[in-house]
């Protein structure tokens, strides 16, 4: 059964969103008010989805949405009646997987929670990526340094000064960019 | 032959050869011939590439076979048989299409027996088939792999020596790192694996090489970087990539001694195969002995490179396994097997890869070779080869399927 948490920021919603979740079949886990700490109850609770049912989401509620997407990555749906196309691209900037505007009925809810989840799923795998990309950017960028210090060190070319700092990280059971790292501490050492 | 590479149609709409994928997740068993895939991930092949290689040890072949099946592994360092028995449905798990990217190694592969044997005379092939035929305690031999490579290497020798392999011994599987365990304990009375599990067996002084791989067949085709061929599909950039980053690794170990002296270093680590630099590092120059007071060089010893010749995943390499399964009534059937290689064996993209970075490419999809028995293979008859040998099990049923 899929756990959620249900956030309603107005005191005349509810019950509103809750009657239809549980109707679907949900374990449903409310909080009232978006004073909560979101990330701190998301990390308690561990929900599949978050769920937000907001008249408007506000700047309070964006900010909320921010450090969940950041800290505790999960699915979060946002239900409103903010039509406000503005509003709705800052929703899904700060991390928010489904924006629907009115509506609320208990046999659209799965299809929705699907999507909502799929497309959470993806957008994780692509950031995944994303960094993997960063991290050999930069991997390979202080490697090349290294190699250039090496290279004005001991007077070789560059497949020489590769193949020695190789050696170096492998006799030592190393990878390669640890000793880059040192060849770059080392040089700054001696200046 | 399938002569279009599988392409992701956006690649050649971008006019680019960039991966689809940047972080691959590769599997690994603790074994001296897994030495390229670890050096490419650890020294930097990969990243001008654009890939970066999360390597992942497996502590079985078949915790690492369901790995890759089910995508949790991108590609992984892998038995030829494991990947062909995969693709044709043999062992626990469906049929899964797979495809073979590169050969890894050739050779250095080892069948020992026990101290306990030695200790009753039993040091020669003659003396082991006279015990088997004469004692009444049945012996049992160990391999990795119910399709495995060394399951048939084990199952080859035996018969070569008129030893039948399923009906005068015992056959069982064991994780290679824990072979010696396993002799310690006196459940193995011999055991075929691939280095340092051989060489370790001999510095603990618990057994001693009987025969090489390379003596069943010199210059054997061994592991495989093996996926999915859905992953192939879905992601030939990165295949490329990968090969790519892999074969240049696998240069580099070989241009000099003292580079294969370091990837020794670097194997012996904790990450990687755990074991004393001892175990490892004579057999991988070369340098043997068989802890019977037996020295020397071997002409056939682990070749990760050889000048591309031990990478180029030959359609006749592949298509050996199948007329072995075929042999030991794994397969019931003749599968056509030139056209599962053709499958299997990505030749095409393969040198591409290779090409690309000035590694030498042979045109022939085929190679010949003598066997340890007289048998020459080169892939021209297989139905008729699968059939040519005195001992076999091809009228049985599936047996050998039920042992595993």
């Amino acid at each position: 059964m899929l756990r959620i948490l249900l956030i309603d920021d107005t005191e005349k919603k509810v019950g509103r969103l809750k009657a239809a979740l549980v109707e679907a079949g949900f374990e449903v886990i409310e909080e009232s008010g978006l004073t909560i700490d979101l990330p701190a109850r998301v990390e308690t609770v561990r929900p599949d989805v978050v769920l937000i049912d907001t008249e408007s989401p506000g700047r309070d509620v964006m900010e909320q949405v921010v450090l969940v997407s950041r800290d505790r990555p999960r699915p979060i749906v946002m239900f409103t009646d903010e039509h406000d196309p503005s509003v709705m691209r800052r929703a899904i900037q700060a991390g928010v997987s489904a924006y629907i505007v009115e509506g609320i009925h208990a046999a659209r809810l799965q299809p929705i929670l699907d999507v909502a989840m799929a497309r959470f799923e993806s957008d994780q795998a692509l950031k995944a990526q994303l960094h993997a990309r960063d991290q050999q950017l930069a991997e390979r960028k202080r490697i090349e340094l290294a190699k250039g210090l090496l290279m004005k060190m001991k007077e070789c070319n560059e497949e020489q000064a590769y193949t020695l700092m190789r050696r170096q990280a492998m006799s030592k059971q190393q990878k390669l960019i640890q000793v880059a790292e040192q060849i770059i501490a080392m040089s700054d050492l001696l200046g | 032959m399938n002569n279009t590479p599988p392409s992701n149609p956006l690649a050649w709409v971008n006019g680019s050869d960039a991966p689809e994928k940047h972080s691959l997740n590769i599997g690994f068993m603790a074994l001296s011939d897994c030495a390229s895939v670890v050096v490419a991930a650890t020294q930097g092949f990969a990243q001008p590439y654009g890939l970066s290689l999360n390597l992942k040890r497996q502590s079985s072949w078949a915790g690492l076979r369901d790995k890759l099946v089910s995508g949790e592994l991108d590609a992984a360092h892998s038995l030829y048989g494991l990947i062909y028995a995969v693709h044709l449905g043999i062992g626990g798990t469906g049929a899964t299409d797979m495809a073979v990217l590169m050969g890894l190694n050739q050779n250095a592969q080892g069948i020992n027996l026990s101290a306990a044997l030695q200790r009753q005379g039993v040091t020669r092939p003659e003396a082991l088939e006279r015990f088997v035929h004469q004692s009444r305690t049945k012996l049992t031999f160990a391999q990795t792999f119910p399709t495995g490579t060394h399951a048939m290497w084990l199952y080859y020798w035996l018969a070569s020596q008129g030893i039948h392999p399923l009906n005068d011994v015992n056959s069982v599987v064991v994780p290679p790192a824990q072979m010696l365990a396993h002799l310690q304990a006196g459940r193995i009375d011999g055991f075929c694996v691939g280095e340092p599990w051989s060489a370790d067996a001999l510095e603990q002084g618990q057994g001693f090489t009987l025969a090489t791989s390379q003596s069943i067949w010199p210059d054997h085709p061994e592991k495989v970087l093996g996926c999915t061929r859905a992953f192939v599909e879905q992601n030939p950039n990165t295949a490329r990539a990968l090969v790519k980053a892999v074969l240049a690794a696998s240069r580099f170990i070989e241009q000099s001694a003292e580079n294969r002296h370091s990837t020794a270093q670097l194997l012996s680590g904790k990450a990687y195969l755990d074991a004393p630099l001892n175990s490892i590092e004579p057999r991988l120059l070369g340098d043997y002995h068989d802890g019977l007071g037996n020295h020397w060089h071997d002409p056939h010893p682990l070749r990760l490179y050889d000048q591309g010749r031990a990478n180029l995943p030959y359609l006749s390499d592949g298509m050996w396994f199948m007329t072995q399964f075929r042999r030991w009534g794994l397969l019931r059937e003749d599968p056509d097997y030139l056209a599962v290689a053709r499958q299997v064996q990505q030749l095409a993209l393969y040198r591409d890869a290779a090409s690309a970075i000035g590694v030498p490419c042979s045109e022939h999809n085929m190679r010949r070779s003598q066997l340890i028995d007289g048998t020459v293979w080169d892939g021209s008859d297989p139905v008729g080869y699968a059939r040519s040998f005195a001992l076999h099990a091809l009228a049985e049923t599936p047996a050998a399927r039920a042992r595993c």
